[in-house]
């Protein structure tokens, strides 16, 4: 798709431009999209075990996307110090998530739950037809908050004996 | 079960025929409730699970809430020809309102398009509608200019397709949303009009109906 976009920008359209209707604008990818696409932040993998992660695995590979989005949270605050993720999709979906990890660092978990995808996809310029990506990043850190404030309050000490510690 | 498939393309069929030419302006509020389609649908739905994964937007192989994959369900075989058939029909019937309403609104920049099962609802800078097929997931999306991205089960109770996070009725979302959005533009409709509208329309509704329940009895 990039390739195709990139011809056209050079002026060397290929037949496909020509099947096209004639009144339809040529759609590109906003560069924050693309600044995405080619820089992503936030790869990558956190051991899904440790109790202080919470990771998000939305969407399915038959419906074109799959987000995996992970959250580290700290001990003692509560908030996000890291995060990371791993989609299959498109540059669209890519874009969205990575930038949901941007987003989510420093935060607290409720705080993260405010964000909504019209923010992601007004950040994204997405197109109608790709604001479904926006909304599943929204899905994908809803997933890992729900699944962090879980390992949470199944690691949580009674307060009897957090009372006998100090 | 054989017998409900023609049933259900009869009734689309009737849908389809144009209404009579001097109700056509009533239609702007009114029309997409004949969309219902009134057929009956298998008794159970084994996608159904999806209401309880409300942060899963897929099904991720799994049909029922469990962590593994889950055994085939054949009875989804069946399931996906009815939901191509009743999803086929809405979005075939929409697209046909929407050029009739395209004609009737004097909106610049508007555009009804279906290419590769995908419908595209342009009102120019109102904004853009598309709406497609989510077969895997036995849904329609939606992508609106006003309440964003929505995802519409169906649902067999109801007779409609409803998007389970905000309990919308697609029809009645896309009818709010486009009387919204075209009343920004055409407030030239005086009250006397609008009810003279509304009782012929409220006639149309009934003749509508007595002719869908009367095919159904003549099985």
């Amino acid at each position: 798709m990039l390739r195709l976009v990139a011809n056209r920008l050079l002026g060397t359209a290929s037949g496909e431009v020509l099947k096209r209707p004639l009144q339809v604008l040529p759609r590109f990818y906003h560069e924050n999209v693309i600044d995405h696409y080619n820089n992503p932040r936030n790869v990558g993998s956190f051991d899904k075990n440790d109790p202080n992660v919470g990771t998000g695995l939305v969407g399915a590979p038959a419906c074109g996307d799959v987000m995996k989005l992970q959250i580290k949270i700290d001990e003692e605050s509560g908030k996000i110090v890291d995060a990371c993720f791993k989609t299959f999709g498109c540059g669209s979906a890519i874009a969205s998530s990575s930038v949901a990890t941007e987003w989510v660092k420093g935060k607290s978990m409720d705080e993260v739950l405010t964000i909504k995808n019209t923010e992601i996809a007004k950040h994204l310029s997405l197109p109608p037809v790709k604001l479904h990506c926006s909304m599943l990043a929204e899905d994908a850190i809803k997933a890992a908050v729900k699944d962090a404030e879980a390992k949470r309050a199944k690691m949580k000490p009674s307060p009897i004996e957090k009372a006998a510690d100090v | 079960m054989a017998s409900r498939l023609p049933l259900l393309r009869r009734i689309s069929k009737l849908f389809k025929a144009p209404p009579p030419a001097p109700l056509r302006s009533s239609r702007r509020s009114l029309s997409l409730r004949f969309l219902l389609p009134q057929a009956p649908t298998p008794n159970v739905s084994p996608w159904s699970f999806a209401s309880s994964r409300s942060f899963c937007s897929g099904p991720l192989n799994i049909p029922q809430d469990s962590q593994g994959p889950a055994p085939i369900d054949y009875r989804s075989v069946l399931l996906e020809d009815e939901f191509h058939g009743l999803a086929n029909s809405t979005i075939h019937d929409l697209q046909e309102k929407l050029e009739e309403y395209g004609d009737v609104v004097e909106l610049d920049g508007f555009d009804v398009d279906y290419g590769n099962e995908v419908l595209t609802l342009k009102l120019g800078a109102l904004g853009t509608y598309v709406m497609n097929k989510q077969t895997p997931n036995r849904q329609i999306w939606l992508s609106s200019p006003i309440s964003g991205p929505s995802r519409f089960d169906w649902d067999h109770n109801a007779q409609a397709w409803v998007y389970r996070r905000t309990k919308a009725n697609l029809l009645k979302l896309l009818e709010s949303e486009l009387e919204q959005l075209c009343d920004q533009l055409q407030r030239k409709i005086t009250s006397n009009r609008f009810q003279s509208i509304s009782i012929v329309a409220y006639l149309e509704i009934v003749h509508v109906i007595v002719l869908v329940t009367g095919r159904r009895y003549d099985i």
